[in-house]
C-alpha cells in the first residue's frame, strides 16, 4: 500500500523525497526499468502479488560460482570448525555452540543459477535486493559459497560494515529462504547521488542508480545504457501535505 | 486491576509445555525417549533447545547428525519466528503439550533458514529491533544507543533476564509527548491460509485528526477478512501471545505492552475452532 513521500512540508516535493522512496514511485521506477529491460531482452520481469498492488522485479541468470559444500552438511563440534562466515559481521567468538557448518572441500567453479528479486521495504522506504543461488542439480548454495562468489573487491567493504552484510532471510512475499543485502544503509549512498542530480537538473531513476551500486556486489551487472536510457517517473506534487497513511478513512 | 507493568512480565514469562519426539526415520542406536520442555513464548527455538539436541544425540551416531530442525504436523517450524507465534499460528487449538518432531537430516533448504550458531539468532533479533525502530523513531533511538546497549538487549533475551532487557528496551518504547505515539507501529499479521507468510504495512497509531487507532482499525485497513460482520459467526481468531485482545484496544498500547522483545507486534489470524 502506498504511503507518501515522507513527513514534513517544507521545500519542494522534489527536495522532500531526498533519499527515500515511496512505494508508488518504486513501482513506477520499476516499470520504466522494465521497458528498457525488454528492449535489451536481459530477462527482468514484474511479479504481481495476487490480489494486491504490490509486486517485485525478478530475474534469473546462469553464472559461475564457487561451490565447495558437500551434499551433506556435517554437524561438527565447535572446536573443529570456527563459524567464520558470521564472525565477519559480529566479533564474538565466545559461542561454544555446535552448529552445522559446511564442510570445506576443494573449491571448484561450476555453473550456478542465480535468481534476483527487487522488493520494496516499507520499513526502510528503499528497495531491497533478495537473491538465491542453486546448482543445476537443484542444490541450494550455502552462505559460505555465496560469500565466496562475491568479488574480492567488495568483500572487505562488507566485512567492515556489518549492516551491509549478506544474510539469509525469509522472503516476505514468498516465505522461502533467500539471501539479502541489508537495506538500512541505502540512504548513505543514495543521498549524495540524488542531491547531485537535483542540483544538476539530471534525471535519476532510483532503481537504476540503486541497483548499479548493490547489484555488482552479488554478481548482477547493470549495463550502462540503463543509466542513460531509463527516465525518472513523472513528478506529481502531492495534493495533501500529509502522506495518505492507512487507517484515515472515516468510520 | 492489573498494572500495565504486570502485563510486560506476563508476556515475558509466558511458557508453552512442549514434547519433543525424534522423527521415526532418524537412525538411532537405541530407542529415543521423548523430551519435555517448557518453551519461552518470546524466545526462539534454536536458542532454547540445546538440551533437546543433547538428549537425542545420546542415542545417535555423529555421522547421522546434521543441522537440527523441527516440524509440527509436517510443517517445518521457522526458528526465526518467536516460539509463541509458531504455537499460536500452528497449534493454538490443539491439546497440550505441543508435540514437535525433531529432525537431524534432510534439512528443508528452501523453507528454513540455517542457524549454525547463536550469533545468527542475535543478528536476526537485532535486525528486527532495528527495523522496528526505523518504523517507530526513524532509527534515532537505536542509533543513539551504544554497542553495549544493543548487547544488553540480546543478553537479556538470551539469559531470560527481564530487568536487564527492559532497562534498555524502555527507551525504545518512548515517544515525544506531543506526538501521542510512535511514528508507525511495527507489526506483522501472519496468515495460515495464504502463500504469503505475513502482511506488513505502514500504519500510524494516531490518525491525522487525533483519533487513537485500535486493533480493529488496523485489521480493517490491512486485512479486513479477519473481522467478521455482525450477522455472521466469527470465522477467524486474532491472537497475540495466546490471547484474543479486544478489537477496541488502542494499537499504541498494544505496541508498548504486547510486542515481542524484537519490538514487533506479531499477530496471528487463524481459523476459529468450529465447535
Amino acid at each position: 500500500m502506498v504511503v507518501g513521500v515522507g513527513d514534513g512540508v517544507r521545500g519542494t516535493h522534489r527536495e522532500m523525497s531526498s533519499c527515500f522512496l515511496d512505494e508508488e514511485t518504486f513501482c513506477q521506477c520499476c516499470q520504466l526499468f522494465l521497458q528498457h529491460s525488454h528492449s535489451l531482452c536481459d530477462g527482468w520481469s514484474w511479479q504481481q502479488v495476487k490480489g494486491s498492488e504490490e509486486g517485485y522485479l525478478r530475474k534469473t541468470t546462469l553464472g559461475t560460482g564457487r561451490t565447495r559444500c558437500n551434499q551433506d552438511q556435517q554437524g561438527t563440534s565447535s572446536d573443529q570448525h570456527q563459524e567464520r562466515t558470521f564472525s565477519l559481521s559480529f566479533h564474538d567468538d565466545d559461542d561454544d555452540d555446535d552448529g552445522a557448518v559446511c564442510c570445506i572441500q576443494e573449491e571448484s567453479s561450476s555453473v550456478v543459477q542465480y535468481e534476483y528479486h527487487i522488493l520494496y521495504s516499507c520499513s526502510y522506504q528503499t528497495p531491497v535486493l533478495y537473491f538465491r543461488a542453486s546448482t543445476l542439480e537443484g542444490r541450494s548454495l550455502c552462505l559460505e559459497e555465496v560469500w565466496d562468489s562475491v568479488h574480492p573487491n567488495y568483500r572487505q567493504r562488507l566485512q567492515h560494515r556489518p549492516w551491509d552484510t549478506i544474510t539469509q532471510q525469509e522472503h516476505p512475499l514468498l516465505g522461502q529462504s533467500f539471501f539479502v543485502l541489508h537495506p538500512c544503509r541505502t540512504e548513505e549512498f543514495m543521498k549524495p547521488v540524488l542531491k547531485a542530480a537535483l542540483e544538476e537538473h539530471r534525471q535519476v531513476n532510483y532503481i537504476v542508480t540503486w541497483l548499479s551500486v548493490v547489484g555488482p556486489v552479488v554478481g548482477l551487472d547493470v549495463p550502462l545504457s540503463y543509466c542513460t536510457q531509463v527516465p525518472e517517473p513523472p513528478h506529481t506534487p502531492s495534493s495533501s501535505p500529509q502522506p495518505p497513511a492507512l487507517g484515515t478513512k472515516p468510520g | 486491576m492489573a498494572d500495565d507493568k504486570d502485563v510486560l512480565r506476563d508476556v515475558w514469562f509466558g511458557r508453552i509445555p512442549t514434547c519433543f519426539t525424534l522423527y521415526q526415520d532418524e537412525i538411532t542406536e537405541r530407542e529415543a525417549e521423548p523430551f519435555y520442555l517448557l518453551l519461552p513464548r518470546v524466545s526462539y527455538l534454536t536458542l532454547v533447545t540445546d538440551k533437546v539436541k543433547k538428549h537425542f544425540l545420546k542415542v545417535m551416531k555423529a555421522e547421522d547428525v546434521e543441522e537440527m530442525w523441527f516440524d509440527f504436523e509436517g510443517t517445518p517450524l521457522k526458528w526465526h519466528y518467536p516460539i509463541g507465534l509458531l504455537f499460536d499460528l500452528h497449534a493454538s487449538n490443539t491439546a497440550l503439550p505441543w508435540s514437535i518432531t525433531v529432525h537431524f537430516k534432510n534439512f528443508p533448504e528452501r523453507d528454513l533458514l540455517h542457524c549454525p550458531s547463536n550469533s545468527v539468532i542475535e543478528a536476526h533479533f537485532m535486525s528486527s529491533i532495528k527495523e522496528a525502530d526505523a518504523l517507530k523513531h526513524k532509527s534515532q533511538v537505536i542509533n543513539d544507543m551504544q554497542k553495549k546497549d544493543h548487547k544488553q538487549l540480546w543478553m537479556g533475551l538470551q539469559n531470560d533476564k527481564f530487568d536487564q532487557f527492559w532497562a534498555m528496551n524502555r527507551k525504545l518504547m518512548e515517544y515525544p509527548t506531543e506526538e501521542g505515539g510512535f511514528r508507525y507501529i511495527p507489526f506483522r499479521i501472519y496468515l495460515t491460509m495464504s502463500d504469503r507468510p505475513f502482511i506488513q504495512k505502514l500504519f500510524r497509531p494516531i490518525s491525522p485528526d487525533g483519533h487513537t487507532h485500535t486493533l480493529g482499525d488496523l485489521l480493517k485497513a490491512v486485512y479486513p477478512v479477519a473481522i467478521s460482520n455482525d450477522d455472521e459467526s466469527k470465522r477467524y481468531q486474532v491472537v497475540i501471545h495466546g490471547i484474543e485482545p479486544l478489537l477496541e484496544t488502542p494499537l499504541q498500547w498494544l505496541s508498548e505492552h504486547l510486542s515481542h522483545p524484537d519490538n514487533f507486534l506479531h499477530i496471528s489470524v487463524i481459523p476459529a475452532p468450529s465447535d
